[in-house]
C-alpha cells in the first residue's frame, strides 16, 4: 500500500499549489514582477560595470546562496498515518524516496534564481573555474543539506538550532572556495561531518509524531505565504499574548459599549495579537521602502509604494474572513452587517496609518516633491474600500 | 411559552435528518433533549439557533420566529456548544466584554454578574488569560460563565456535563436550578441521564429524527406502563436499546 501512497498525495499537493498560484501570480502582480526584475536586471548590470573585485561582493553571492541552500522536506504525511501505517513501516523505503525527490524538486527553482543573481555578480573577478566550482559547491550543499535536515526530523536534535548550523557552514564552504579552490577538501569535510553526526544520533524506528508534526509545520508555513496575497482557509491562526500592547489596545466605554462597536474592540485584538500578521505587514513596509529608497526614480518609487500598500491591504482582509464564519457572530444577536461597518472602521485607521508611512518614506527620498505623497492614501483608502466590499461579496455567498 | 417548535422537518441539505418535530418550553422549566449518536438532536438545536433552515415547520422563541426579527429572536436565547468554542486573540476578560456587548449588557453591570459566576467555577484568578491555553474543561466553564451572564429567557445546552469536573458539574445544576427558578428556562442535550432524571421537568425523546416521546417522567412511565422504572429503562425501551439504530 505505501508504494502507490504518494503519488496521489504529491498530485493532490500539485493541485492545492497551481490553484493558489492562479491567485498569487494574477495579473498585478506579474505586471509587478516584471518591472520589478527589469529594472533590478539593469541596475544590478549598471552597477556591475562600475565594480571592482572585492571580497564583499564574494560575500553577497556567498549570503544569497547560502540562505537559499536550506531545502525543506515535505514527507505528506498526514496524522492518521501515525496510526494506520504503522504496520508498513519496513515498507515505506519507495514512499520517502519519492518524498525526497519531490521535496528536492520543489526548492529547486529558488535555488536556480539565486544561481544566477550569483553568477552574474561572480562574473567580476572570477574566471569560469571558480564560477562552475563556486556553482557545483552550491548543488552539493543542497543535495547534502537536504539529506542532513531530513535526518535531523528523526533525531533529538533541536531543529532551531539545526539550520543556523547548516548556514554557517553553507557561507564559510561557499566563501572560502571563491578565495581558493582548495578549500573545498574542507567544505566535503564538513558536510561528511555533519552527515555523520545526525545519522549516528538517528533514531533506530521512525519517530511518526516528528514526521507528521514536521509536515504540519512546512504545509502551514505554505499556507501563511500564500495568505500573503490571497485569502487561505486552511491555515491555523496562531496568536500571541503580547500583554505589553494591551494599554494601545482600544477598547469602547461608557454609551459606546455596545454591539455597533464590539467587532472593532475585536478588529484591534486579532491584529494585534495575530502570530505573523503584524511583523509580516512590518517586514513589507521595511521590504517596499528599502526598494523604494533603492529605485530613486520618482515614478517608479510611487509604482512600488502603490503596490505595497495594495500588498497589505489583501493582508489585512483576512481578518474580516477569520472572524465572519465563526460560531459566535451567527449566534449573538447582533445584526451581520455591523461586522463589515466595524471592518471598515478598523481597517481604514489601519490602512491610513500604513500609507502615511509610505507617504512619508516617499517624501523622504523626493522631499520637493512631497506633495505626490497624497497619493498613498488615497490609493489605501480606494482599495481597502474595492477589497472589503470583495469579502462581503464572499460571505454573503458562503453564507447563503 | 419560551419555546415553540412546530412540525419542524430538516437537515443540513436537502435530505432531512429530523422529520415533524414538534415541542414546547414553558416559562422556568429544564428540558431534556434525549436521544442516541445521530438521533438528530444536534440538528433540533441548529434549528432552534438558526444556523439551519428548516425545510418545513416554524420555531418562536419568545412568540418571534428568526424571520421576523433575527436579533430580537436570539437576544432570548445562549448557546453552550458540546465543544467549546472561543477567539484564540482574546483574554477571557475580552470574552466577558464581547459577552456583554452582544447582549447589551453595561460593562460593570457583565463584569459584576461574571465576578460570581467565576468564583463559582474557580476561573477569578485567570482572568487576564487566554482561555484556549485552558483545559476542556475550563474552556467548557468559560462558556457557561458566558451564557450565564447574559440571564437570557432560554439556555441551550449541549451535553452540559461533558468535560467538567465533579464540582463544576455540582456547580452547573445549582446555577440551572436558580436560573430555572428565577423564571428562565433550560432545554439541554445530554446522555448522563441518571442527573437528567434529578432535574429535569420533562424530556423530549428523539429517535432516528422523530420526536418519540415527549412528557415528565412520570407521564413517560405511565405510557409506557413501566412504573418505578428509571430515565434509562424508559429511554431503552422507548428506543429499542439502540438495536435498530446500530
Amino acid at each position: 500500500m505505501p508504494d502507490t501512497l504518494f503519488k496521489p498525495r504529491m498530485n493532490a499537493d500539485i493541485k492545492r499549489r497551481s490553484y493558489y498560484s492562479k491567485f498569487i501570480f494574477n495579473s498585478h502582480f506579474l505586471i509587478f514582477l516584471t518591472i520589478a526584475g527589469g529594472v533590478f536586471l539593469y541596475s544590478l548590470l549598471g552597477l556591475l560595470q562600475t565594480l571592482e573585485s572585492s571580497i564583499w561582493l564574494d560575500m553577497i553571492a556567498a549570503l544569497l546562496m547560502s540562505m537559499l541552500l536550506l531545502p525543506g522536506y515535505r514527507s505528506l504525511l498526514k496524522p492518521a498515518d501515525g496510526i494506520f501505517l504503522l504496520p508498513y513501516e519496513t515498507r515505506m523505503d519507495a514512499y520517502f524516496k519519492d518524498a525526497g525527490r519531490y521535496s528536492l524538486m520543489l526548492g529547486i527553482s529558488k535555488v536556480i534564481t539565486g544561481a544566477v543573481v550569483a553568477l552574474l555578480i561572480l562574473t567580476v573577478g572570477h574566471d569560469t573555474f571558480v564560477i562552475s566550482l563556486f556553482l557545483l559547491l552550491s548543488l552539493l550543499h543542497y543535495i547534502a543539506n537536504f539529506h542532513i535536515n531530513k535526518r535531523a526530523i528523526n533525531t533529538q536534535i533541536s531543529r532551531i538550532g539545526m539550520t543556523p548550523v547548516l548556514f554557517i557552514v553553507n557561507i564559510l564552504s561557499l566563501m572560502l572556495v571563491l578565495q581558493h579552490p582548495a578549500w573545498l577538501v574542507l567544505s566535503l569535510i564538513l558536510l561528511f561531518a555533519m552527515g555523520k553526526y545526525v545519522k549516528r544520533r538517528e533514531h533506530r524506528y521512525l519517530d511518526w509524531n516528528a514526521y507528521i508534526e514536521h509536515e504540519e509545520v512546512q504545509l502551514n508555513r505554505y499556507y501563511r505565504n500564500v495568505s500573503m496575497f490571497t485569502n487561505v482557509s486552511h491555515l491555523e491562526k496562531q496568536f500571541k499574548r503580547r500583554k505589553y500592547l494591551d494599554p494601545l489596545l482600544w477598547k469602547p466605554k461608557g454609551a459606546s459599549f455596545n454591539k455597533e462597536k464590539m467587532y472593532e474592540f475585536l478588529f484591534y485584538r486579532t491584529f494585534a495579537r495575530d502570530h505573523d500578521l503584524p511583523m509580516i505587514i512590518l517586514r513589507l513596509i521595511i521590504l517596499f521602502g528599502i526598494i523604494m529608497v533603492w529605485m530613486g526614480n520618482i515614478y517608479l518609487s510611487v509604482v512600488i509604494g502603490l503596490f505595497g500598500i495594495y500588498v497589505i491591504v489583501l493582508q489585512m482582509s483576512q481578518i474580516y474572513s477569520a472572524q465572519a464564519y465563526l460560531l459566535w457572530p451567527k449566534v449573538w444577536p447582533v445584526d451581520r452587517t455591523f461586522i463589515q461597518r466595524s471592518y471598515v472602521t478598523y481597517s481604514h485607521k489601519s490602512v491610513f496609518v500604513i500609507s502615511l508611512i509610505f507617504g512619508i518614506i516617499f517624501a523622504a527620498i523626493h522631499p520637493a516633491l512631497f506633495y505626490i505623497a497624497v497619493v498613498f492614501p488615497v490609493w489605501g483608502y480606494l482599495t481597502n474600500r474595492i477589497f472589503s466590499r470583495t469579502v462581503y461579496k464572499k460571505e454573503q455567498e458562503l453564507s447563503d | 411559552m419560551v419555546l415553540q417548535i412546530e412540525h419542524l422537518t430538516g437537515g443540513y441539505s436537502k435530505t432531512p435528518v429530523i422529520h415533524d418535530v414538534s415541542l414546547n418550553i414553558n416559562k422556568g422549566e429544564i428540558v431534556g433533549l434525549i436521544g442516541l449518536n445521530g438521533a438528530g438532536k444536534s440538528t433540533t438545536i441548529k434549528h432552534i439557533l438558526g444556523l439551519l433552515r428548516p425545510h418545513s415547520g416554524e420555531i418562536r422563541v419568545d412568540g418571534i420566529t428568526i424571520g421576523e426579527n433575527a436579533e430580537d429572536y436570539r437576544r432570548h436565547l445562549a448557546y453552550i456548544p458540546e465543544t467549546p468554542v472561543l477567539y484564540e486573540e482574546l483574554t477571557l476578560k475580552e470574552h466577558i466584554q464581547m459577552t456583554a456587548m452582544a447582549y447589551g449588557i453595561g460593562e460593570e453591570t457583565a463584569l459584576e454578574r461574571a465576578g460570581d459566576l467565576l468564583k463559582i467555577f474557580r476561573l477569578d484568578t485567570k482572568i487576564n488569560m487566554f482561555p484556549t491555553h485552558f483545559s476542556k474543561g475550563m474552556k467548557q466553564k468559560v462558556m457557561l460563565v458566558c451564557a450565564f451572564l447574559a440571564r437570557p429567557d432560554l439556555y441551550i445546552i449541549d451535553e452540559p456535563f461533558l468535560g467538567l469536573d465533579p464540582l463544576g458539574i455540582d456547580s452547573l445544576i445549582d446555577l440551572m436550578v436558580e436560573e430555572r427558578n428565577g423564571g428562565r428556562s433550560i432545554l439541554m442535550s445530554t446522555h448522563i441521564l441518571a442527573t437528567a432524571e434529578k432535574y429535569c421537568d420533562r424530556f423530549a425523546i428523539i429517535d432516528n429524527g422523530k420526536m418519540v416521546a415527549e412528557g415528565s417522567l412520570d407521564a413517560l412511565r405511565d405510557e409506557f406502563n413501566m412504573h418505578g422504572a428509571s430515565l434509562d429503562e424508559v429511554y431503552l425501551k422507548i428506543t429499542g436499546g439502540g438495536i435498530d439504530n446500530a
